[in-house]
């Protein structure tokens, strides 16, 4: 678990995560960088820094004179990537803390799906 | 983000920071205006009510000589060591303050000195003004003196600049004392003092010794009244000048 | 980026302590600072030197491009908000809240009125009859509200209350964040401020000892927590800041690691964890966080 990403990192993250929710649209405008430095109380230069990560990326636009805006298939773009990290972020922790406690891929299998059928 | 423009556009002239200043220390008009006008009811009123005890004790046919006396009275020179008492907290207690908001120690100076011009001003009219009452009501109706004892001078003009000259006198050694305890704090001002003491006794065994005090009285006689009074300038002058330069390099040590 | 201050070789001595020791350092326009170090590091001697307040021993200062002494043109785009202001005889602070106008030329009155409001400033009492909080009010509600394009606050805020200081915090972030100017706050409390920052400049008995980017400072140390055998595995041959153990779990700070070498740790059953500033600061400067806290 690396909790240690810096700040500006873990506020793209909380962007994305609320356009992967839908919260935020696609061509909807997004809060001013001095809406997210007051809300998290951080320095705007490193809100900045979080939401510029996200345009570099292509998630988020700017409009000269008005703000940030979703960009169009930003949701797609997100969730295909968090597929793809989702075996390095959930299923490989998973396996190790099941092979700590000595259940094997087989049963952890069985597990999920009892999970997720109750 | 729009940036500021990092220089205030609004340049300010060197007069308007000197009345800035100004206005600091008239902000609380407390200390400096209405305390000593109170202060100087409270003598006068004071003065009242002795020379009417002095009138009940001596009877009613002594009215003319019974406050004759009073000629040399004392009352205002309250006044005018409380002005320098005024000098010496506006100096010593506004200067860190003044540099708190950004004020250089020059501009703090001459601001401070223009208070002082302008409330001499204010204080020798008004006494002034008060010592023609004085006289035309013949002593207030009780032959007291408070305003116009005789070493202030005859006739409105003499005692308005007779006025003016002693206020600016004590504003400006008040305030070298000052200049002297920002920088030098109470070693200094202990320093001061003794070297001042010194000097007068230096002077005063000179005149002395030499068998000159007669000359020395001369000198007044001389020069009169206002002649004598116009030579205290000069100290002022020097300890105004004396405080601008002790100031210069004075830090608002908390 | 222009440079609002630039200072060189500076050095400050007073009798026979060496206050301030050649210390060069700059800063950008714009930015928020942090000042930090302990007490008596030398943090207040600096901001006197850079406003004029006192005289430099040695050395250059430039405070938008000029000496900042006796220069009124350079002066009055500044405010020094002291932590220990005293202010004339009698004064009330609706005295101070007429007079600071005259002073500076960008005061916002409104901002002001809201913020005497919010502090729960009473403008009618006595300055000596004022709690310490309130009186730290003051000095704050001037520092704000003159929007000084260069504004400093040296710990103005001793005595005010969690509260109080959580709106000091905010109110200072929003302002500056809808007017920006060059802000430098000194102060021993840097957790509560360390997301405010932008720079950060320790000094530690008169010298710098940390000139960094407040995030790129925070890179430079990485918590491990895991089994001690997991722990002293990974960071054999690593620079260790500090290490901590209770049973069989370990907690290593480490410098540096890189993204992949992170992911090695998670790999290996590790946790990571961010540094805070302030524990990054003390273990800097190699002092005990105790003696860190008994010196605020």
């Amino acid at each position: 678990m690396d909790d240690s990403r810096p700040i500006f990192v873990q506020i793209a993250e909380q962007i994305e995560n609320d356009i992967i929710a839908g919260v935020m649209s696609e061509e909807g405008q997004v809060p001013s960088t001095t809406e997210f430095a007051a809300f998290y109380r951080i320095n705007p230069a490193t809100a900045l820094k979080g939401v510029n990560l996200l345009v570099d990326e292509g998630i988020l636009y700017k409009k000269r004179g008005i703000g940030m805006f979703v960009s169009p298939g930003a949701q797609d773009t997100l969730v295909t990537k968090r597929r793809e990290q989702f075996a390095d972020e959930y299923v490989r922790p998973l396996l190790t803390e099941a092979a700590k406690l000595g259940i094997t891929p087989d049963s952890l299998a069985d597990m999920i799906r009892k999970e997720a059928t109750s | 983000m729009t940036t500021t423009d990092t220089i205030v556009s609004r340049p300010s002239t060197p007069t308007s920071r000197i009345l800035a200043v100004t206005k600091l220390h008239l902000a609380n008009p407390w200390t400096i205006i209405t305390l000593p006008w109170m202060i100087l009811g409270i003598i006068f009123a004071a003065s009242v009510v002795v020379w009417l005890l002095i009138h009940a004790a001596a009877g009613p046919q002594s009215f003319g000589e019974t406050l004759e006396g009073t000629q040399w009275s004392g009352g205002l020179n309250y006044i005018f060591v409380y002005m320098m008492v005024v000098a010496v907290q506006a100096i010593s207690i506004t200067f860190p303050f003044a540099l708190g908001y950004g004020v250089t120690r020059r501009d703090f100076y001459l601001g401070s000195a223009v208070t002082f011009v302008g409330l001499s001003a204010m204080y020798s009219l008004g006494l002034a003004i008060l010592a023609e009452i004085e006289v035309a009501t013949n002593g207030w109706g009780l032959g007291g003196t408070m305003f116009a004892p005789i070493y202030f001078g005859e006739g409105f003009f003499q005692r308005l600049f007779i006025f003016f000259v002693t206020h600016l006198f004590f504003f400006f050694v008040g305030s070298v004392f000052a200049s002297i305890w920002v920088r030098w704090k109470a070693t200094g001002v202990t320093a001061a003092i003794l070297a001042l003491g010194l000097l007068l006794l230096g002077v005063g065994a000179i005149l002395t010794l030499t068998e000159n005090w007669p000359a020395f009285g001369g000198f007044f006689v001389h020069f009169g009244f206002v002649g004598s009074y116009a030579w205290s300038l000069v100290l002022t002058v020097l300890a105004g000048l004396a405080g601008f330069f002790i100031l210069r390099r004075a830090t608002p040590k908390s | 980026m222009t440079d609002v201050i630039q200072v060189t070789g500076l050095t400050k001595r007073f009798a026979s302590l060496e206050a301030v020791k050649d210390v060069t350092f700059s800063v950008g326009e714009n930015k928020i600072y942090g000042l930090l170090g302990r007490n008596g590091a030398g943090k207040t001697t600096i901001m006197q030197l850079l406003t004029g307040q006192d005289f430099a021993t040695s050395g250059s200062i430039k405070v938008f491009g000029e000496s900042p002494v006796e220069n009124a043109s350079v002066l009055q785009n500044i405010s020094f908000i002291k932590e220990s202001q005293r202010y004339p005889e009698d004064f009330k602070p609706k005295h101070v809240f007429r007079s600071a106008p005259w002073f500076f030329a960008n005061w916002d009155a409104e901002f002001a009125d809201r913020l005497i409001e919010q502090f729960r400033l009473p403008l009618d009492r006595k300055i000596k009859k004022l709690s310490r909080g309130q009186l730290s009010s003051i000095g704050v509600i001037v520092g704000l509200a003159s929007r000084a394009p260069l504004t400093f606050f040296d710990e103005p805020y001793l005595g005010l209350d969690a509260v109080a200081r959580q709106l000091f915090y905010d109110t200072l972030l929003a302002d500056y964040a809808e007017h920006p100017r060059t802000v430098i706050l000194s102060t021993h409390l840097i957790d509560e401020v360390a997301n405010l920052l932008e720079h950060v400049i320790v000094i530690d008995e008169g010298r710098i000892i940390i000139d960094q980017d407040a995030d790129s400072l925070r890179s430079t140390a990485t918590n491990l927590v895991g089994t001690t055998k997991a722990v002293e595995s990974f960071v054999a041959g690593r620079e260790i800041m500090h290490r901590d153990g209770i049973g069989g779990l370990a907690s290593v700070t480490v410098a540096g690691l890189s993204p992949q070498e992170k992911q090695q740790a998670t790999a290996a059953g590790l946790e990571l964890s961010a540094v805070s500033l302030q524990q990054l600061i003390v273990r800097r400067t190699n002092t005990s966080e105790k003696e860190f806290e008994q010196s605020a």
